[in-house]
């Protein structure tokens, strides 16, 4: 008796994951960009992915940001992507959240401090890319409820949430100090947690489908 | 015998209890990288102050939990490395030193004014938040007070992890960088220090009581900075 109640439980569980690998929330996403100025990289040309400083109200994820480092850098044709931490130290104080530049025309005179041009040179940065946007829950519902006895326990209920996830990653050549352009990502994704017994999550992964579109299209807006 | 080890075992429990409902932070010795900027040509002595040594900040969260913030000498350590780099000879004293022993142009007093944070179950967002109020006493050669300056600082880093201790240390030290950067742009040209080099600012006999120099508040400012240079996210062209 046991033994094929035991079973059961396995299949149960392993039906569940399969389910829950298989299956997804809704995802819809939009990726677009605009551009003001020719790009291009050349050998050893580098870039830096910076957010926006949180003295003007950013709230950009670390993890979305490592995200789009990682996915830029990924790949046979990856771009050389200086970690943003060793670019902020080996400028500071200049790109310090109080101090960063919020325009390209502030770049002129950050570039005439001592040891800024030269430190730019040897990294060999040709592009900063400002992030700025968040992920953000917008709405929810459902209900959900579990309860466990002596006899064993459940789930049941139906449990949904949206998130939206905006950003925007304007380029900044620093050839010329000026804006190359910007690209966006608008991804909104609806989750679902129905239970029967065991919750089964159908799991919409707004801020990577975020990360991979707007990575994608950043490349490919560089790199031309 | 069991009337012990039940009440060890209850202890024990009530311990664990009263851990989960408070965090410990502990600061690492920060460092900052050596910044770009031209040395002031000034000799200065800096003297660390007794709070300094060993500062801890503790706040409860009204019916949640309770947060103890330890700073430890990381203050005395970011001073003495800022200063370091900012001007060409420094001497740094301890709280005893007697300054009439030593020669120097400007001698700079740092002090924490106030220290305050913020966790996400107060702010409603998944960030942590600190806040640093720095005050800077400049004085002369011979003692007269030439300069206050209040530097305020701020820093913030996403909640990562259970527990947050990490993310408060990170915003903490995101405050001190950020105290170091207005330190390094704004020093010379709030407090005037530089002028310093050229003497004391009057002979003893003229000079105006300790405490009596002008609190130098943004907002309490005669002369107009120009803010366009050191305005919070933008540094604007100083040749404009």
């Amino acid at each position: 008796m046991r033994p094929t109640r035991h079973r059961m439980a396995v299949q149960r569980a392993a039906i569940t994951g399969l389910l829950a690998l298989s299956l997804g929330g809704c995802i819809t996403s939009r990726v677009e960009d605009a551009r003001v100025n020719k790009t291009g990289l050349k050998e050893g040309d580098t870039v830096v992915v910076m957010a926006k400083s949180y003295h003007q109200g950013n709230e950009t994820e670390s993890d979305y940001i490592s995200c789009i480092e990682n996915a830029l850098a990924r790949g046979g044709s990856g771009l050389n992507v200086i970690p943003r931490q060793q670019f902020v130290d080996a400028l500071f104080p200049w790109f310090e959240p109080r101090t960063a530049p919020a325009e390209t025309k502030g770049l002129t005179g950050l570039m005439k401090r001592p040891g800024v041009a030269e430190t730019v040179e040897d990294l060999g940065v040709r592009y900063i890319i400002w992030l700025d946007g968040d992920t953000e829950r917008v709405a929810q519902g459902g209900s959900l409820s579990c309860a466990v006895g002596p006899g064993g326990g459940g789930c049941f209920g139906f449990a949904w949430w949206q998130n939206d996830a905006g950003y925007e990653a304007t380029v900044w050549d620093l050839v010329g100090y000026e804006s190359a352009g910007t690209v966006s990502a608008d991804v909104s994704g609806t989750s679902f947690m129905p239970a029967i017994v065991l919750p089964i999550p159908l799991i919409a992964r707004t801020q990577t489908k975020a990360c991979k579109g707007l990575a994608q299209q950043l490349r490919a807006f560089i790199t031309q | 015998m069991i009337a012990n080890q039940r009440f060890t075992l209850l202890v024990s429990l009530l311990a664990l209890l009263a851990a989960g409902c408070s965090s410990t932070v502990t600061m690492e010795m920060p460092t900052i990288p050596e910044p770009h900027m031209a040395k002031i040509p000034v000799d200065v002595a800096v003297r660390i102050p007794a709070q300094f040594q060993d500062f801890t900040h503790e706040e409860n969260v009204l019916g949640k939990e309770a947060w103890t913030i330890k700073l430890g000498s990381a203050n005395a350590i970011f001073f003495t490395q800022l200063f370091g780099y900012m001007f060409d000879n420094v001497v740094v004293l301890g709280p005893d030193d007697d300054a009439r022993n030593y020669q120097f142009d400007a001698l700079i007093e740092p002090s924490i004014e106030g220290f305050e944070f913020s966790v996400p179950s107060q702010s409603k967002t998944e960030t942590f938040a600190v806040w640093i109020r720095y005050r800077m006493q400049i004085y002369d050669s011979i003692g007269n007070n030439a300069a206050n300056w209040t530097v305020s600082a701020y820093g913030k880093s996403q909640k990562e992890g259970l527990g947050g201790s990490d993310s408060l240390r990170r915003a903490a030290i995101l405050a001190m960088r950020d105290a170091a950067a207005l330190i390094i742009m704004q020093l010379d040209k709030v407090t005037k220090i530089s002028a310093l080099a050229d003497g004391p600012l009057a002979t003893p006999e003229e000079t105006m009581a300790a405490g009596d120099a002008p609190d130098l508040d943004d907002a309490d400012l005669d002369e107009p900075i120009d803010y366009g240079i050191f305005a919070i996210g933008g540094i604007a062209d100083e040749t404009n």
